[in-house]
């Protein structure tokens, strides 16, 4: 059956930044004025004349750490016939990835016999790699026909994410073109918005009963272009298995991209009970345009000290999938310095 | 003999400090030799996808702009030097003074955002600056140290610049050639 959550109760969650949705309302009333009423950071100087694009001069940078260790992941599973799982899993574990998701296109292409299954599960325990999820191909609000065949790729997805023991799938809220990567005109319509909504519904509703969390991952071409986006889509779907797969670096523009520190706070702040698992990224802004442009991590706008130390102190503890590089020693180099500024804070990465 | 030997070993002893401080003289005006130097990497900017947006595209802070038309200039960097201290002024006018005790001191960043803590020294002939910072100057970054090693030919009209570059991502090297105008 579909968990139905209130409205009122979705609303106090996303504002209560860490302390428990459903059973504490009396803290979450308490906390609810914390949650900002417009969709954007806090006016500094100048704000009343240009578009105030400069962080202000005395941004706090709280950089306590939490308890809760991080998994880095890197997008290396398969289910190609033939695979040694034990190879697999003994490299992730060497290179230092310590979680994997999988893309579904590959994966659902074949059916696993129960024996891979079996043998994959006994070699990701093995190896203590955490197998938390499916990264879901297709567009859910694509012009029809296309919309429901990815709905029920989606669906496919969750059931296969059941057997194989993991947490989540993820999607995106989608493109009114078939490419969900070219933003539509109207992806930030009333229509495209009901679209995503009702696609995401049916989801749920054809998986009720399911442990899995649906994980929604913003990005700027879709209408998760912002958290609180993010945290609506969740209240208008009405079901606690909508989650978030952050990717803080697809939600960036110019106005946020060097308020990093404070994107990312106000960030885990709106979502904070929401987040399942993050994307870790970073960029510039290197040209006159206002296109950003792809960075190595940690060394470009994002402040990695408070996105790691953020992560740390969500309650339950949250894989990070590294991703959008190139070649496999461009993962080597994030890695080391992801993991540099984790020491640098205090944060534990497995 | 012992007599003798014993004078000159003391001599050298006392003579080991001033040696120590013996580094040539750096001033003069020097422009890049471009055949000879490496490839310097982009400083600014760690790309890893080709960029998608026109602009700057990765080039160095505040370039771009005008001089259309015009036959280009040889960018000559100033170098003033004496035993304290050394004053690099950069082609684009930017002057940086380094006192050379060792001493480490702070300096913010051109972001604004974050502060770079640098030291300079002689060892013998050379000059090393030293630089510990946040990779690109915001916060949260990577660290970064940088080691420049300067030295001159015997003739002092080639100075190289060896810069090693030291993150936990990855360490590389490249030296810069300039010969004196």
């Amino acid at each position: 059956m579909t968990s139905k959550i209130s409205r009122r109760k979705l609303l106090a969650g996303a504002a209560t930044a860490g302390l428990a949705v459903a059973g504490s309302p009396l803290k979450a009333a308490a906390q609810s004025s914390q949650r900002p009423r417009e969709a954007k950071l806090p006016d500094v100087w100048g704000q009343d004349f240009m578009y105030q694009w400069s962080p202000s001069e005395n941004v706090k940078r709280d950089l306590t750490p939490g308890n809760s260790p991080i998994r880095l992941s890197h997008i290396q599973m398969t289910s190609a016939e033939g695979t040694d799982y034990a190879a697999l899993f003994k490299r992730m574990r060497d290179n230092g990835w310590t979680a994997c998701e999988v893309g579904s296109a590959q994966w659902l292409s074949r059916k696993l016999k129960d024996s891979e299954v079996r043998e994959i599960k006994t070699q990701l325990k093995a190896h203590d790699i955490d197998f938390y999820g499916i990264h879901c191909a297709g567009n859910i609000i694509a012009p029809d026909p296309e919309a429901d065949r990815w709905q029920r790729h989606i669906i496919e997805a969750i059931h296969s994410a059941e057997e194989m023991g993991c947490r989540l799938v993820l999607t995106h809220a989608g493109s009114m073109y078939p490419n969900r990567n070219t933003p539509h005109p109207q992806n930030w319509s009333k229509e495209a918005w009901t679209r995503t909504v009702n696609a995401l519904k049916r989801i749920i509703k054809e998986t009720a009963g399911s442990k899995i969390e649906v994980a929604i991952e913003p990005v700027n071409s879709e209408s998760i272009n912002n958290p609180w986006a993010q945290a609506r889509l969740r209240e208008d779907v009405g079901d606690p298995r909508i989650m978030s797969g952050l990717d803080i670096t697809n939600m960036v523009h110019p106005g946020v991209a060097f308020r990093m520190t404070e994107f990312t706070n106000l960030v885990f702040d709106l979502l904070e009970d929401q987040i399942n698992y993050l994307h870790a990224k970073d960029f510039v802004w290197n040209g006159m345009m206002a296109g950003l442009n792809w960075s190595m991590n940690a060394t470009g706008n994002m402040d990695y000290e408070t996105f790691l130390v953020r992560i740390s102190r969500l309650k339950r503890p949250a894989n990070v999938l590294v991703e959008f590089l190139t070649t496999e020693e461009e993962y080597a180099q994030a890695q080391r310095n992801i993991r540099a500024v984790a020491q640098k804070v205090g944060v534990k990465i497995l | 003999m012992k007599k003798q030997i014993l004078p000159m070993i003391a001599m050298a002893l006392l003579s080991l400090p001033v040696l120590a401080m013996a580094a040539q003289n750096f001033s003069g005006s020097w422009v890049r030799d471009d055949a000879k130097s490496d490839p310097t990497p982009n400083l600014q900017f760690w790309l890893t996808r080709e960029p998608n947006s026109g602009g700057a595209g990765g080039g160095g802070r505040g370039g771009g702009g005008g001089n259309r038309g015009a036959a280009p200039a040889q960018p000559v960097t100033t170098v003033q030097h004496d035993a304290n201290s050394l004053t690099v002024t950069s082609p684009n006018g930017a002057v940086q003074k380094y006192t050379l005790d060792g001493k480490p001191f702070s300096k913010p960043m051109d972001t604004g955002m974050a502060k770079a803590v640098i030291s300079a020294i002689v060892q013998g002939e050379t000059v090393v600056i030293s630089t510990t910072q946040p990779w690109g100057g915001m916060p949260g970054n990577a660290s970064l140290e940088i080691k420049e090693v300067w030295s001159l030919s015997p003739d002092g009209k080639v100075l190289t610049v060896t810069t090693h570059r030291n993150t936990p991502a990855v360490q590389n090297s490249y030296k810069t050639v300039y010969n004196k105008k």
